[in-house]
C-alpha cells in the first residue's frame, strides 16, 4: 500500500470505531441503557451490603439493566452518602440509605451532605427493634429496667454502635420516655455490640431482629421489649415498650435514594422497577432467608415518613 | 453428632463442593499475590454468586479464596518486596532480603510450609476446640483488648532495627496518620479539613503498597543498586532442606498458637498476628540481628501466624455469628443467604453443612501443598527479568493496584504519597513497619482504651481489676521486663568486656 493509501485507511478505520461511541449517545434516550450502580456506604458484610447483595442480583429483569454494588465506605456512612449527592443526576447512581445516614445524623451533625440532596425511590425493609438484656441480668421487662436505671444511676452499661446511630438513637428515646440516664459504650457496630452485652460486660442492647433472635431462642440474651405498635410476629411471646411501661417506636430501614436531580421519566422508571423487584419471587426468597422484614413503601409515603422522623427528631 | 459429621464429611467428598473449594483456592492465591486486590473484595463481589449454590459448593468456594489469598500475598512480599495484603507486610522485611541474596526460593519454600503449617494446626483447633474457646473469646472485652494492643505495639516498637528512637518516631507517626478521619465514639471530624474522602481515613491497603514497593522503586532510582538485581541473581537458589524445615518446629508451634488465639478474638486478624508472631519470635530468636536480613524464623514466624488466623476467625463467626474480620462479615452474609444463620443454633440445625465445610477446609490446606509449589514455579520466573523493566512493571502494578480496590483515584493518590514518604523514610534510616502498624493499632488502642473507660465509668483501675485482662498485663510485664532486663545484661557484659 502507498504511504497515503495507508494514512487514509487508518484514518477509516479509526472513524469508524468512533461511531458506536456516536450512536450510544444517541441512543441514549432508552434509559437505562447501563449499568446501574447501588452504593453501599458500609463495610461489606452489614445488613446493608448483604440486602444490597440480592437487589442487585435480582433488579436486571425489572431494570431492563444489571445493577452493580458500589462499596463506599467510611465515615459511618457519610462517604458513601456524599459520593452519591455529589454525582451527576442522570440516574444510574443510587445510594441504599438508612435512618442514621437520611435521617438522624443530617438533623444533627454538620455533613458534607444534605438529607434534601436526595429523593426517595423507594423503602426496602423495616424492622422494629427489640431491646435484649444479658441472660444473668437483675431486668426482664422495659419497667423493670428503667427500675434499675433510677435505682442505680450511672451502673446500667448498654452496648451501643455509633454516636447518632440505630442503636444509639433507640436507647435515647427509651432514655428518654422513662427519664432515666444510661451508660452507652460505643463499639462501632452490631456484632461487637452482641459479644459484649453476651459476654455480660454490658448488660442490654437494642438491635434488629435478625441480629438478637437466635441469641434469644437459644437463652444467650434476655427479650425486654419490642419498640413497635404491636408486637412483633415471629417474636410473639415479647411484649412492646408500650406494653411494658415505656413506649419507645422506633425502627430500622432500608431503602433506595437517588439524587434529588434525577430527572422525573427516570425517577419513574426506577420507581416503578422497585416496585416490581419487591413482589419478585426470587428476591422474595432471598429476603426471607436472611430473616429480613420486607416492608415495601412507595417513594410518596416514605418521603412522607422520612419528615416526619425528621421533624420528630428535631 | 456422629451422623451429622459422616454426613458432612460425605457431603464434601463429591464433585461439586472439591471443585469449587479447589478453584477458590487457586483463585485466591493469584488475587492475593496482585497487590490491590484482596480477599475481603473478591470474597464480597463474588457474593451474590453464591446464593444459588449449594452451601457446600457456594461457601466452600468463598473459604478457598480467603485460605488463598492469605498466602498468595506472600509471593510479591517476598519475590517484590510488595506485599499482596497488609497481612504479608511483616514477610517482606525478610522475604525481600532473601531474594537479594539469591536466596528466593528458599524464602518461597519456607513461606508455603509455614502457611501450611499454620494453617493445618489452626484448622484442628477449630473442629476440636471451638465452643470453649469461643466461650472464653466472650469475656475479652475492651479492656483486654486496650492491653493487647498497647502489647503488641511496644513489641513491634522493638522491630525497629538497631535505633529505637527512630522507631518510636515512626510509630508516632503512624498513630497520627491513623487519627485522621471520624473519631470513633463521638463522630467527630480529626484531621479532614473538609475533604470527602479522608471522612474515612487512610485506607490501609494503598498505603501499604506505596510504602512498600513503590517506595522501594523511588529508592533504587535515586540510588541504583552497584549490580543490577537479575545480573548477579543466577535464578532464585537452592532449595530448602528438611533439616532446616525441622528447625523452625518451636518456631511455627508457638507462631501458630499466637495466629490462633488471635484470630479467635473478634475484630483482630492477620495483619496483626503477623507482627505480633514475628516480633516474639526475634525476641526469643538465638540470631535476632539476622531478622530483617534474610531470617527464615522471620518468615516462618510471620507466615504461620498470619495462616492460623484464617480458620480461628471462624470460630466466633460460626459460633456467636460475630464476625471477626471483614471477611468473615461477608460470610456471614453467604450464609445467611443460605438460610444457615451462623450462630448459637447453628450446629444443632446445620451440623451436617458445617462439618462438610471443615472438610473441605483440611482438603484445601492439603491442596495448598500443590498449589503453592505451582506457583512458586510460575512466579520465580519474574526473577530473571532485567531490573529496570521489573521496577517499571512494579509501579504499574502499584498504580493499578491501588485503583483496583474501590476504582477511586483517592486510593492512587494515597499510594503515591506513601511511596513518597517511604522512600524520604528509608533515605534517613527510619524503619517503616513501627508506622504502619501503628496506623492500624494506634486507633483501636485509643478506642479500646476509651470503651474501656466508659464501661468502667472513668475508673482506671478496670484494667487491673478484671481477671482476665489482670493476667495480661502481668504476663505482659514479665515479658518485657524479662527482655529489658537481658538486653541490659547483655549491653554491661559488653562493656564490661571492653574495660578488661
Amino acid at each position: 500500500m502507498t504511504p497515503v493509501a495507508k494514512r487514509a485507511a487508518i484514518i477509516a478505520a479509526t472513524a469508524l470505531l468512533c461511531l458506536p461511541a456516536i450512536s450510544t449517545s444517541i441512543a441514549a434516550e432508552a434509559y437505562p441503557d447501563q449499568p446501574v450502580r447501588l452504593v453501599i456506604p458500609y463495610p461489606p458484610g452489614g445488613a446493608l451490603s448483604i440486602t444490597g447483595a440480592i437487589i442487585t442480583a435480582s433488579a436486571e429483569p425489572h431494570l431492563g439493566q444489571p445493577m452493580v454494588s458500589l462499596i463506599r465506605a467510611g465515615g459511618g456512612g457519610a462517604v458513601g452518602a456524599t459520593f452519591v449527592a455529589n454525582s451527576k443526576p442522570d440516574g444510574y447512581t443510587l445510594l441504599l440509605g438508612d435512618p442514621s445516614i437520611n435521617v438522624i445524623r443530617p438533623v444533627l451533625e454538620k455533613l458534607p451532605y444534605n438529607a434534601s440532596d436526595f429523593v426517595p425511590i423507594a423503602r426496602i425493609t423495616h424492622s422494629p427493634f427489640v431491646f435484649v438484656a444479658n441472660k444473668d441480668a437483675p431486668f426482664s421487662t422495659a419497667s423493670e429496667m428503667a427500675a434499675y436505671a433510677k435505682a442505680n444511676p450511672g451502673k446500667l452499661a448498654y452496648s451501643s454502635d455509633n454516636v447518632n446511630g440505630w442503636t444509639y438513637t433507640a436507647f435515647e428515646l427509651f432514655k428518654k420516655a422513662a427519664g432515666v440516664t444510661m451508660r452507652g459504650v460505643e463499639f462501632g457496630g452490631g456484632g461487637p455490640a452482641v459479644t459484649n452485652v453476651l459476654g455480660g460486660n454490658t448488660m442490654a442492647y437494642a438491635g434488629v431482629p435478625s441480629v438478637v433472635k437466635d441469641h434469644i431462642a437459644s437463652g444467650g440474651l434476655k427479650a425486654i421489649c419490642v419498640s413497635d405498635k404491636e408486637r412483633y410476629k415471629p417474636l410473639p411471646d415479647v411484649p412492646t415498650c408500650a406494653e411494658g411501661g415505656v413506649d419507645v417506636q422506633w425502627g430500622a430501614w432500608i431503602g433506595v435514594f437517588g439524587h434529588k436531580d434525577i430527572p422525573a421519566d427516570r425517577l419513574d422508571k426506577l420507581k416503578h422497577a422497585f416496585a416490581g423487584l419487591t413482589k419478585d419471587e426470587g428476591f422474595r426468597t432471598l429476603m426471607g432467608r436472611i430473616n429480613a422484614d420486607l416492608a415495601y413503601m412507595n417513594a410518596s409515603d416514605f418521603d412522607a415518613s422520612l419528615q416526619a422522623d425528621a421533624k420528630s427528631l428535631r | 453428632m456422629s451422623n451429622d459429621l459422616l454426613a458432612g464429611v460425605l457431603q464434601a467428598l463429591s464433585w461439586w463442593p472439591l471443585m469449587a473449594a479447589l478453584s477458590g483456592l487457586v483463585m485466591g492465591v493469584i488475587v492475593g499475590a496482585i497487590p490491590g486486590l484482596t480477599a475481603s473484595i473478591t470474597v464480597a463481589i463474588l457474593l451474590p454468586f453464591t446464593f444459588f449454590m449449594e452451601p457446600t459448593v457456594g461457601i466452600g468456594f468463598l473459604l478457598g479464596i480467603y485460605k488463598g489469598a492469605v498466602y498468595g500475598a506472600s509471593i510479591p512480599a517476598i519475590l517484590l518486596n510488595t506485599p499482596g495484603t497488609p497481612a504479608a507486610a511483616a514477610t517482606s522485611l525478610d522475604g525481600y532480603a532473601m531474594t537479594r541474596k539469591g536466596q528466593g526460593r528458599r524464602a518461597l519454600q519456607i513461606s508455603l510450609f509455614s502457611c501450611i503449617v499454620g494453617d493445618l494446626l489452626s484448622t484442628f483447633v477449630l473442629i476440636g476446640v471451638t465452643a470453649p474457646l469461643a466461650a472464653m473469646a466472650l469475656r475479652f472485652s475492651a479492656p483486654e483488648y486496650a492491653v493487647l494492643f498497647l502489647a503488641s505495639l511496644v513489641l513491634i516498637a522493638t522491630v525497629s532495627g538497631k535505633d529505637l528512637t527512630k522507631g518510636v518516631l515512626s510509630a508516632g507517626a503512624g498513630a497520627l496518620v491513623g487519627c485522621i478521619g471520624l473519631d470513633a465514639m463521638t463522630s467527630t471530624q480529626r484531621f479532614v479539613f473538609d475533604v470527602p474522602q479522608l471522612l474515612g481515613g487512610i485506607p490501609l491497603v494503598p498505603l501499604i503498597i506505596g510504602m512498600f514497593a513503590l517506595s522501594e522503586v523511588l529508592v533504587q532510582v535515586a540510588r541504583p543498586p552497584a549490580i543490577s538485581l537479575s545480573g548477579e541473581i543466577k535464578g532464585t537458589g537452592p532449595s530448602i532442606t528438611r533439616k532446616e524445615l525441622a528447625a523452625q518446629t518451636p518456631n511455627l508451634l508457638r507462631s501458630t498458637s499466637i495466629g490462633t488465639f488471635i484470630g479467635a478474638l473478634p475484630g483482630l486478624g492477620a495483619e496483626i498476628a503477623c507482627w505480633v508472631a514475628y516480633g516474639i519470635a526475634r525476641q526469643r530468636s538465638k540470631t535476632p540481628e539476622q531478622f530483617g536480613n534474610g531470617s527464615m524464623e522471620g518468615i516462618a514466624a510471620a507466615e504461620s501466624g498470619a495462616n492460623a488466623t484464617v480458620p480461628a476467625t471462624l470460630i466466633p463467626m460460626l459460633v456467636f455469628g460475630i464476625p471477626g474480620d471483614v471477611v468473615t462479615a461477608v460470610l456471614i452474609g453467604a450464609f445467611v443467604a443460605q438460610g444457615i444463620t451462623p450462630g448459637p443454633l447453628l450446629f444443632t440445625q446445620h451440623g451436617a453443612v458445617i462439618y462438610a465445610l471443615f472438610t473441605l477446609l483440611i482438603l484445601t490446606n492439603i491442596a495448598l501443598f500443590a498449589v503453592g509449589i505451582a506457583a512458586i514455579r510460575s512466579f520465580s520466573l519474574v526473577i530473571r527479568v532485567p531490573n529496570a523493566l521489573l521496577m517499571s512493571c512494579i509501579v504499574v502494578v502499584s498504580l493499578a493496584g491501588a485503583y483496583s480496590i474501590n476504582s477511586d483515584p483517592y486510593d492512587v493518590v494515597i499510594m503515591v504519597l506513601g511511596g513518597i514518604a517511604g522512600a524520604l523514610m528509608r533515605s534517613v534510616s527510619i524503619p517503616i513497619p513501627p508506622f504502619i502498624i501503628a496506623v492500624l493499632l494506634a486507633p483501636q488502642l485509643e478506642l479500646t482504651l476509651r470503651q474501656s473507660l466508659a464501661l468502667s465509668d472513668g475508673d482506671l483501675s478496670i484494667f487491673f481489676t478484671r481477671p482476665i485482662s489482670g493476667v495480661l498485663i502481668l504476663i505482659f510485664s514479665a515479658f518485657f521486663l524479662y527482655t529489658a532486663w537481658k538486653h541490659w545484661a547483655a549491653s554491661s557484659r559488653r562493656s564490661m568486656a571492653r574495660h578488661t
